[in-house]
Formats: structure tokens, C-alpha cells, sequence
């Protein structure tokens, strides 16, 4: 019978199976096209990175164009902006980790600790919504609130008699950094205590009532039971998050956040890589150098994925492949 | 043995305290945003609207059923939606259930050029490039195509086709079904979960998708919502003043505030009305994903 296959199939030739195979061998096939076409057609293109190439060529310039070796790599190296937008990209992740981590860790205890499970999972429901909401929508809210003149909260402020004129939270480069954070809080803590609480629940529940007979108290509970239960979960959260130091943070936000909230007042704070790769590629069009920028940054992004996973290998033998 | 103790009143106390405030941040924000567009745009510039809307009118929406902008917008963001959700599931499903199985000839193979690609490419400039000479740009398709398999989804369905029990299969050849009828009649049944968490995951990122509609296309009648409304943020953020707010429409009260405020109450509702009920699988599915991806 063509077209059937069993998937305990054994074979002696691989070209055997793979004629047995037909219908999971095309769709695997065309995945694999698609792949070659949308990643790996722009990977060959990484090779602008190296050459003196510039948009007049045309797209066979990018193969036929001179090598000129390191010279965009040093050129962005020696750019002015270079230190202000390392120290932002990476500041901005790192604001995140230090941050944005511990929230839904705290959320996920405090959820567990609900006994009625219908106020739980309604709290839960809410806590999500914010995920699914676009950063466009969050930068709305943001100004809803924030707006010097005539943002909540700065109305509030005045109204208190706390400030005398609004304060410029989108519009200083001082603020952008907290504004950031904020931000991925309120749009991400829900998320992220999705995992932590599944961990939490699959805590041998043996070991509370153990400490129930000893008579601890509860935070003692939370401290040595709760939280070493679910180190696993945190230690694989932490690799994804030091994985992304050099990308998007945390939650992958970056981008949309400096694109969106980004302003000529706050730009020496909200330039990081990727938008800078925006700036000079797309608008001023030197495609060549962004194309280096850009591999710079993936070509260290790599190595903090897999050093972060080798590292938590060795301390706590969690990784995460 | 329960006693409450002096510790546990006071933990309990903050408990509640955290969570009432963590509920009340989520969802104030929203209610703002929709009294805001329930009030005359005017006088929401000048008056506080905090608790309800001030002088009730439905007149901020009326630009989304009359303007043919906006509804154009919001015709392109709906059928992006239904179409790139659909075409982007089917093609997942099939890519990653083919994949799953545990004796496809140059299964190492095609797992390479995957797992390749999910943590290196070749970034922005040369994707340009790329969705540019393929004459992607400026068609509707620049929305469909490119999307159409995620590699991390392609992942979590392989691992989640993985789970489902060998025997199911076997008394199904037993039978004499071929793949296809295995897949459609036993496979999709079970995957519920699955399907549901890709479904919701995609149709959320298609409905949000601003970037495509933003760089990759020029004509207006191509614009999505969520880019228009972009456009609008952009604009009142660096403005933020009463002056520059007003006339968004001459001859109405509207201003660009309240303009924004309805587009986002618009843009907000049908995520609000679709995730509360896919939440036990999206949940399910994420643990999926996130334990063995």
C-alpha cells in the first residue's frame, strides 16, 4: 500500500522509507524549502557585511561587489554612537533581569496562596490580558497617562500639589529607562507567572504537610520549600533572559519599546542596536554597514545563549538544550 | 489544626493588598481608555475624566464606520487575521506533525537547517531585501506569506505530536487508513490544545502587526489598524498638548486623544472577547512549548 507508513517503520535503505513516506515527506519538504527561501536566502545575504556594497548594484551586487574585510566592523566600532547604544541595549536588558525577573516569581507565591481557586483563576485571566495587547496599544496607554500636559497622572500629581508642571516621563531621556521597565512589567508579569506557578503546583505537596507538623510558619514555607522547589523553572527563565541580554530582553520588548517611546528628547537613552541597524540601514540606507551591525549582535547574542546554558549546566544541571 | 497566627494575618493582609493592586493596575488602564472615548473630545482635554465618561457621546467612533481610511484599515486587519491565522495553522500543523515522526528518512537533516535557523539570521537588511525581490512589497501577501511558519511553533507541534500514544496509530493501520485520513480523523481531534494555543498566538500577532504594514508597504489602502494607529501614538506622544490635540476632525469635537482612545478601545475588544476562552489551552499548550521546546 503507497502512502501508508507505520512509525515503527524499519528499513534497510533510507531511500526505502523515504518513498514510503510520501505524504510526511512532501510537507516536511516544503517546510524545509520555505526555511531555505526566508532564512537562509538572507543568511547568504550576511555577506554584504564584508563588501563594499551599496543599494545602486542591485541584489547580484551583493555577490559581485569588492571584500573590504573588517571595515564596516571597525567603522561602527568607531562610531560616535557606539558606546551610548551598547550601554543602552545592554542597560535596558539588564534594568529588565534585575526588575521585570522577580515580579512574576512574588506573583506566582502570592497566587498559590489563594485557597478559593475561582478568585484565583479569575485574578490569573486578568493578569494575562496585558500579554496580548500590542506594544502600539501599550505606548497609547502610556501616553494616556503620562503625557506631560495633560497625562493622569501627571493631573493627579499637580492636583496633589506634588509638582507644579507635568513632568516630561515620555519626552526626557532621563525617564526612558524606568518608563521601559514599567512597562514590561505591567505588559509581561502575568505571562511569565504562567510557568512559575505550573512549577509551584508540581511541589510534592508531602513537604508542606511535613512543615505543617513542624509548625512553620508560612513565609518559612514560601522561603524553603516554595522557592527551592521550583529553582529548576527559575534557572531556565534566567538563561532565556541572559540569552536575550544582547537582543530584546526579557520578554523580546526592546525593540518595539525604543521604535515606539522613542523620541528626539530621549534618544540618547532609547538608540539601541536594533533601531540604530533601522536608522542607518533603512532610512540613510547604508545597507552594508547596518548588515554588520547587525550580525555583531548576532553573532554575540549566540554565544550568550548557549555560554548562559553552559554555565547553568555546570552550577545546577538545568539547560536548556 | 488551622491557627492564624499574628504572621499569617499580617501575610495574608499583604497578599491581598499585591493582588487587589496588581488586578486594579491591568484593568484601570483599560476602563480609562474607554470612558475617554465615551466623552465629547473637547471637554475631556480640559475637564478630568477619571471615574465615567463626561458628556456621553458615541461620537469618536464614528470616524471607524464613515472614514474610508479607517475602515479599510480595519477590513485589511480582519482579513489579514482570518486568512494569515488559517494559512499559517495549516502549514505549521502539517510541517511540524510530518516532522514528528520518529522514522522520516533525513530526519537529522531537516532538524539541522531547523534548529539552525531558530537561533541565527540574517537579519533586517538582507529579510528586506529578500521580501523586496521576491515583489512581496506593497501586495497583501507581504502579510501572509512571511509569517506563514514560525519556527518556535514548528518546535512545540513537534514535541506535542510526539506525545500522542504510538498504539493509536497502529490499530488505525491495522485498519487500513493511509496518513492522510490518520491525520484528519485521529491527529486533529487530539490536538485540540495545541490548535487552539497556535490559532490564538497567531491571530493575536497578525491582528498587533504594525512593522509589516509599516516598512514592507507603501500604499494606504494596504494600511492596517494597528499601523494607523501607531501613526497617531507617534504623533500625540512628542506632541501631548491640548493645541496640537484638537482637529483631529474639523467641524466635530474630536481631537486626537479621543481618536486614539476609540481606535484602541476598537483594537483591544475582540482580544478581550477571544483569550478568556482559549486560556486553558493556550496554558496547556505554553507548558508544552516551554518544558520541552
Amino acid at each position: 500500500m503507497s502512502g501508508t507508513v507505520s512509525r515503527n517503520h524499519k528499513s534497510s535503505g533510507v531511500w526505502r522509507t523515504f518513498r514510503k513516506q510520501k505524504i510526511p515527506q512532501t510537507f516536511a519538504i516544503l517546510g524545509i524549502i520555505y526555511l531555505l527561501i526566508f532564512s537562509y536566502v538572507p543568511m547568504s545575504g550576511l555577506i554584504m557585511a564584508f563588501k563594499n556594497y551599496n543599494i545602486s548594484l542591485g541584489v547580484m551586487g551583493i555577490f559581485t561587489s569588492d571584500w573590504v574585510g573588517l571595515k564596516h566592523f571597525k567603522a561602527f566600532v568607531n562610531d560616535i554612537n557606539f558606546w551610548t547604544i551598547i550601554r543602552n541595549t545592554v542597560a535596558l536588558s539588564f534594568l529588565k533581569l534585575i526588575f521585570a525577573f522577580p515580579m512574576p516569581i512574588i506573583f506566582a507565591v502570592m497566587l498559590n496562596e489563594i485557597k478559593q481557586n475561582k478568585i484565583k483563576r479569575c485574578i490569573q485571566t486578568i493578569s494575562y490580558l496585558p500579554h496580548f495587547i500590542s506594544w502600539v496599544i501599550v505606548s497609547g496607554l502610556a501616553i494616556n497617562f503620562l503625557a506631560t500636559d495633560n497625562g493622569l497622572i501627571n493631573q493627579m500629581l499637580i492636583a496633589l500639589g506634588l509638582i507644579k508642571d507635568g513632568i516630561p516621563f515620555l519626552t526626557s531621556a532621563g525617564h526612558f529607562w524606568p518608563l521601559a521597565v514599567v512597562l514590561d512589567v505591567w505588559k509581561d508579569m502575568g505571562w511569565w507567572t504562567i510557568i512559575f506557578l505550573a512549577a509551584i503546583t508540581g511541589i510534592d505537596p508531602s513537604l508542606y504537610e511535613a512543615a505543617d507538623i513542624d509548625g512553620a510558619s508560612r513565609f518559612s514555607k514560601i522561603l524553603k520549600i516554595t522557592i527551592p522547589g521550583i529553582r529548576g523553572t527559575i534557572a531556565v527563565v534566567l538563561i532565556l533572559a541572559l540569552g536575550n541580554l544582547f537582543g530584546g530582553g526579557l520578554s523580546g520588548s526592546n525593540f518595539e519599546q525604543s521604535y515606539l517611546l522613542g523620541n528626539a528628547m530621549n534618544l540618547e537613552k532609547s538608540q539601541i542596536i536594533q533601531t540604530y541597524i533601522f536608522k542607518v540601514g533603512l532610512s540613510n540606507g547604508r545597507y552594508a554597514y547596518a548588515t554588520a551591525i547587525g550580525l555583531i549582535q548576532s553573532v554575540i547574542s549566540l554565544i550568550l545563549i548557549f555560554g548562559s546554558n553552559l554555565v547553568s549546566k555546570k552550577v545546577s544541571d538545568t539547560s536548556l538544550f | 489544626m488551622k491557627r492564624a497566627s499574628k504572621g499569617d494575618v499580617i501575610f495574608d493582609s499583604i497578599k491581598w493588598i499585591f493582588l487587589a493592586v496588581v488586578v486594579f493596575v491591568t484593568l484601570y488602564p483599560f476602563y480609562y481608555v474607554l470612558i475617554q472615548s465615551l466623552s465629547q473630545g473637547m471637554s475631556a482635554l480640559t475637564d478630568n475624566v477619571i471615574f465615567y465618561p463626561k458628556k456621553l457621546t458615541l461620537e469618536n467612533y464614528i470616524p471607524f464606520f464613515t472614514d474610508e481610511k479607517w475602515k479599510t484599515a480595519i477590513f485589511i486587519s480582519v482579513f489579514r487575521t482570518v486568512t494569515g491565522t488559517a494559512i499559517g495553522l495549516m502549514f505549521t500543523c502539517l510541517v511540524s506533525y510530518s516532522l514528528s515522526f520518529k522514522d522520516l528518512a533525513f530526519r537529522k537533516f531537516y532538524f539541522t537547517i531547523l534548529i539552525i535557523s531558530m537561533y541565527f539570521s540574517g537579519g533586517i537588511i538582507p529579510y528586506y531585501m529578500l521580501l523586496k525581490n521576491l515583489n512581496l512589497f506593497n501586495t497583501f501577501l507581504v502579510y501572509i506569506i512571511p509569517g506563514a511558519l514560525n519556527i518556535f511553533f514548528v518546535m512545540v507541534g513537534i514535541s506535542f505530536f510526539r506525545e500522542i500514544p504510538q498504539e493509536l496509530f497502529d490499530s488505525a493501520h491495522v485498519d487500513g487508513a493511509n496518513d492522510f485520513i490518520i491525520f484528519w480523523k485521529l491527529v486533529l481531534p487530539v490536538s485540540k490544545p495545541f490548535l487552539a494555543t497556535i490559532a490564538l498566538f497567531l491571530g493575536v500577532e497578525h491582528w498587533n502587526a504594525w512593522f509589516d504594514s509599516a516598512f514592507f508597504v507603501q500604499k494606504p489602502e494596504l494600511k492596517t489598524l494597528s499601523f494607523l494607529m501607531m501613526q497617531i501614538v507617534n504623533k500625540n506622544q512628542i506632541s501631548g498638548s491640548v493645541s496640537a490635540g484638537a482637529a483631529a476632525y474639523k467641524s466635530s469635537m474630536i481631537t486626537s486623544f479621543s481618536l486614539q482612545s476609540a481606535a484602541m478601545i476598537i483594537a483591544v475588544l475582540p482580544i478581550i472577547c477571544v483569550y478568556p476562552f482559549l486560556q486553558k489551552y493556550f496554558v496547556k499548550g505554553m507548558m508544552i512549548g516551554s518544558v520541552k521546546g
